[in-house]
Parts: C-alpha cells; structure tokens; sequence
C-alpha cells in the first residue's frame, strides 16, 4: 500500500530530470503560474466532505492529504521532459524525427491534440456518496477514459486531426535566456516556444481558446464533433462516458467511488459505457479474455447486417475499440515484452495503454527508445461546465509530453486497438500475427515464445474459427488434474 | 464467487511456497515417480501470487496435466476451479514473469520452461489496482461510503 511521503514526489525527479548528455531542455512550456498553485491550495478543502460523521483528526487528516494531493499534482506538470534528437518518436503509430524542425512542431501538434484527462474537483456528488472529486482515486478511470476518447477522435475525426487551437499562442512567447543557444548537433531536441495551456486557466473565465479566423465550415463542423467527443466525458451524471457514469457501471464488478480500479475492469467499465450509449451506434467495445481475441466474436459485435456474412467486404461493420487486459510479468515488467510493447505502440491501429508505474496509473501513448510518453491523469483541475455554449476546451489538452522508463512501468495494462471496418480489423490480425512471427532468429526460442507470445494469444492461428468462437469444454476430466 | 465480483481479501494467506516446503532432492523424486507411471502428462505446480489480493486460494498445489492440453483449455480449467467470472481478470505467469501462449500445448511449456527439479512452475494473478492516497484513509472513506 502506498504511503503519501514527501519522497512520493521524488517520483518527478527520478525519470524527467535533465539528462547529462546535452544541454538543451525539451520542453520550453513556462511553469505553472504561482497563481494557479495558490488557487489549487485554497481550494483544497474539496475533498475533506467524504465523511459523514468525520472527527476532528479524520477532518484534519483528511485535509492536510487533500493539501497534500494538490501540491503534488500542481508540481508534477512543473517537470521538464528531453527527447533525444538521435532515435525517432513514436506517438499513436506515427513517427517523429526531432533532428528535424518542422518535425518537432508536428508533434506537438499532435500530442497536444490528445484529449487530456484528469482529476477534478467540486463536480456533482456521486450518487450515494460524498465524493465531489475523484483526487487520489480516479486516476485509472481517467485513464480509461482517455484512451476511449482517442478511439473516438480517430473514429470521428481521423488520426491525423488536430486541433487548429493546440500550439495558438497565448501571449508572448516564453523563452529560457540559457537556452536560446541551440544549435543543430545538440543530441536532445527542443520545442520551438508554444503557450501553456495550464498557465491559461489562470486568465479570466471569460477568455477562452479562440479558433483561427477564416475557419472553413469543415473545420468548423469538425470543431464541433471535437467539443461533442469531449462533453461525453464531463463529470456530470447525464455524460455517457463521465466519472459517474463510470463509477456507477463500475458497481457490478463490486466496485465503488473511491476504490482503486485496475486496467482491466477499466477496460470492462468502458466496454459496458459504450453498449448502454445510445448516442454512439457505430462504434462497438471488445473486451478480449485471457488476451485472446476470437474473430468470431469480434465479427459478432461489429457486423450490422443479418442474412449476409459479417466477413463480406461490402457487409456494414460498426467500428471495433478491442481492449486487450494483460498482466506481463508478476511483481515486475518482464523485460522480454519491452520489444513487443513498443511493436504494438509503432501499429497505427494502437490507440495507447493503460497502465501505469505501480500503484499510479498514466495512459501511455508512444515511446522514444526505452522511454513510454503519456499522458497523466494527476493533476487536480476544478469542475467544467460542458452544457455552456463555447465552453473552455484548454483543460482538456496537454502540450507537455512526459516519459517514464519501461523498466518502471507497472506489469498490469490494457492494451487499445481501433479497426474501423472489417479490413482494417483483418489488418490489425495480420499485423499482430506478425508481431509474434518469428521473424526475430537470434532471440531465443524461449524468449520468442515468451515474448511475442501475447500477439499469439491475441490472434492465434489455431484460435477457433467463427463457428465455434466461445471457448470449448477442454477434453478433459477436472478430478483427472490433482494429484497429491 | 458471483460473476464479475472481486471481494479484496486483505489478509493474504502465507502458505510457504512448495519449493520451499520440499527439498530439493524430494520434489525430484517425486517427478521421477510421476513421469515414470504416467508418461504422457505434465507436472505443474500451480501456486497463487505472494501479493495477490482478490483471487481465492486453489484447494491444491499439485496437477498433473495431459501433455495435449492447451494452456487455453488449462486456464479454463482452473478458472471454473475458482468459479471465477469470465470478466475477471486472472493470468497464468509461467516462473511467475512469462504470459504463456496459449495456443501451446503443456508438453510444449514443459520444455521450454520446465525446473530443473522436474517441475512447471507457475503464479496465478490478477490484476494491481491504481490509486495514490493513504492506506488508513482509504479505509476511513469505505466505511463511510457504507453509511451513507
């Protein structure tokens, strides 16, 4: 169980710090106004109303930790991230090269398009309880949440939307003096200046994101599926997809507000989201079980039409979220899967991992050598109100990438792919199956098996056809098993 | 177990793990043994996770498995042992760090992952859970949510 220790804050430190090998810091983004820190602690007694007959040390206590939460997570985003310049950065299935400019730029772009979220705090009670903030418990839900978010902008908007507001500056453009000496043979890559978005939230509510003047009407509509995509998510019990929707449908898996959630009953709670909203008939959830996905059953969930074989090229096909619950390793990581995590990160049918570093969840969507970027749902951000004409998208965005080890990352996960009709799902099988091919001669056979083994799970060759999808009765007498 | 339900058990069961309990010496006797009158199947000794919270104990240690059996068939088989839903997450990790694929077959993960005593070891887990307050708190807050 984890401890709130001032070390817990040292986590920052340990993987974001500069690396030695270069000078040039990353990330330029200027650090969260004290304002804002101030506001976070003078609105720290949100959470203290969880008790109903509190005593005066639990009201304290709970206090103090809730203080304790927001300095935290108003610290986490202060940190700074280096990409290396050398080695290419892979996002949703694209590739970066920093040692190009205009490549820099385009990623940013593109992370900072990710829908981003977090904690908040003073959103309506979750029914039947006291909780108003989902700070310190959350994090998995919102994890989840983000990786379903980005099934949906690639399903509605494509992958290569971006938001026309991601890299608009808000002000004059904040530079580091010790920095502005770049030149091109530094090994670590820097962003040219762009705003913070989290620093904006400290401007008046009435200045918002503005979109860019002579917007086309396609932009327009497609701004306005982006806002819709993100007021399915609100923290407001009507959302489809908001924390007490989630919570709620997280009740038949005996769990409640404010008990910890893993990756899979995560990915379980999405999964029933999805099927009870009415709103969203053209995108399905598969939940696989023991990492196998059976077609068959996939073709079930997605095909629309009867009468014709969902396998048909012209049959109608909802578009399929697969959501594939793994635990690689017991206590750790096994280092055997580091490859084929990030095989799976390079597919464009990825749409991210949740996960995280022990007893911390972050949704990981790309990696740079031995490094996962992600987003991280810590960060305490007040209440928004979605149902207002022209409502503030910036809190729901993040311009700063950050990247742990892979050796840190916690072994529980849930893996997300998108197919958005059946050829692309026959696709996304045959380029699992070759994840798993032994195309890899020199590792050996053991770690091939090991290893690439969950490809296998996923789309194995002798999984069973369509017709008999459902898992079998094994050939075999149970009693037969023991033996003393 | 209802389906789908996962009650933390929060008082781990310490049950010395088998090597521990057994010699060396011993649990290669026993496979000798075991090989020697059953020649088609595989040894497995199925233990639960040292850390796992949520999934119950087996009622036994020791299986004695068809060779032709797939993993998958295997899984199947301890999963309806524990009665456990078909949402519940539950992983087999061979060495208790390997996910085995399951379309193989035991004989196949007996030779590639066999002890040297003889013996498939393997850990059965769940899933961590993922949340950031402290342990005492977090209790508080259930009891509370209960009286409400």
């Amino acid at each position: 169980m984890n401890s709130v220790s001032p070390a817990s804050v040292q986590y920052l430190s340990h993987d974001e710090l500069p690396h030695s090998d270069g000078p040039q810091l990353f990330n330029s983004r200027a650090p969260i106004h004290g304002e804002s820190y101030r506001r976070s602690i003078s609105a720290a007694g949100s959470a203290h109303g969880q008790h109903s007959e509190p005593d005066e040390v639990d009201k304290i206590k709970c206090k103090v930790l809730s203080v304790w939460n927001k300095v935290k997570y108003g610290w986490t985003v202060k940190s700074k991230t280096n990409f290396s310049k050398l080695s290419p950065v892979y996002l949703f299935g694209y590739i970066y090269h920093f040692d190009r400019e205009e490549d820099v730029e385009r990623f940013h772009r593109d992370f900072a398009s990710r829908i981003w979220l977090t904690y908040r705090r003073e959103f309506q009670q979750l029914e039947g309880t006291t909780w108003t903030t989902d700070c310190g418990w959350g994090c998995m839900l919102r994890s989840g949440q983000m990786l379903l978010a980005q099934g949906l902008l690639v399903h509605f908007l494509g992958r290569d939307w971006t938001w026309p507001a991601a890299l608009l500056p808000s002000g004059p453009a904040e530079t580091d003096p010790g920095r502005s000496s770049s030149s091109p043979h530094h090994s670590v890559a820097r962003l040219p200046p762009v705003p913070s978005l989290l620093a904006s939230q400290s401007r008046g509510p009435s200045e918002r994101w503005t979109l860019p003047r002579n917007c086309s009407p396609g932009e327009l509509e497609k701004e306005g599926r982006h806002c819709k995509i993100i007021s399915w998510f609100a923290d407001r019990p009507e959302a489809p997809f908001g924390i007490h929707r989630l919570v709620d449908l997280g009740r038949s898996s005996g769990k409640r507000a404010g008990d910890w959630y893993g990756p899979s009953v995560t990915a379980h709670i999405v999964r029933k989201a999805v099927d009870c909203c009415s709103e969203l008939g053209s995108v399905a959830v598969y939940v696989s079980q023991d990492c196998t996905v059976y077609k068959g059953d996939v073709a079930q969930l997605a095909g629309r039409s009867e009468g014709r074989a969902p396998w048909e090229p012209c049959a109608e096909w909802k578009a399929v979220i697969i959501l594939v619950p793994m635990r690689l390793g017991g206590d750790s990581l096994n280092p055997a899967y580091v490859d084929c995590v990030k095989e799976l990160l390079r597919l464009d049918f990825c749409i991210g991992i949740i996960g995280g570093k022990p007893r911390h969840s972050l949704y990981f969507v790309g990696y740079q050598d031995d490094f996962l970027l992600y987003l991280d749902p810590h960060y305490c951000q007040p209440f928004v109100d979605t149902t207002r004409e022209n409502f503030p998208l910036e809190s729901f965005h993040c311009n700063f990438p950050r990247k742990t080890a892979f050796s840190k990352m916690d072994p529980s996960c849930t893996i997300g792919f998108y197919a958005r009709h059946s050829g692309e799902f026959e696709q996304l099988c045959s380029k699992l199956t070759q994840v798993r091919h032994p195309s890899k001669p020199h590792l050996p056979r053991g770690i091939l098996q090991g290893g690439l083994n969950y490809a296998n799970h996923m789309w194995p060759p002798s999984a069973p056809s369509p017709e008999n999808a459902t898992l079998g009765t094994p050939g075999i007498e149970e009693p037969g098993l023991g033996f003393r | 177990m209802q389906q789908g339900k996962m009650h933390p058990m929060h008082t781990y069961q310490s049950i010395r793990p088998f090597k521990q309990r057994k010699s060396f010496a011993s649990r290669m006797e026993e496979v000798i043994g075991i090989r020697e009158k059953f020649p088609t199947k595989v040894p497995v000794i199925v233990e639960r996770y040292q850390r796992e919270r949520y999934l119950p104990l087996l009622d036994k240690t020791k299986f004695l498995v068809p060779q032709e059996l797939t993993m998958t068939q295997f899984i199947t088989i301890i999963r309806g042992r524990m009665g456990l839903g078909s949402t519940q997450a539950f992983y087999l990790l061979v060495n208790n760090k390997t996910l085995a694929s399951m379309s193989l077959t035991l004989a196949e993960i007996y030779q590639d992952y066999k002890d040297e005593d003889g013996f498939v070891y393997m850990t059965y887990a769940s899933q961590e859970m993922f949340g950031y307050q402290l342990a005492t708190d977090k209790g508080k807050s259930n009891e509370c949510l209960q009286k409400t």
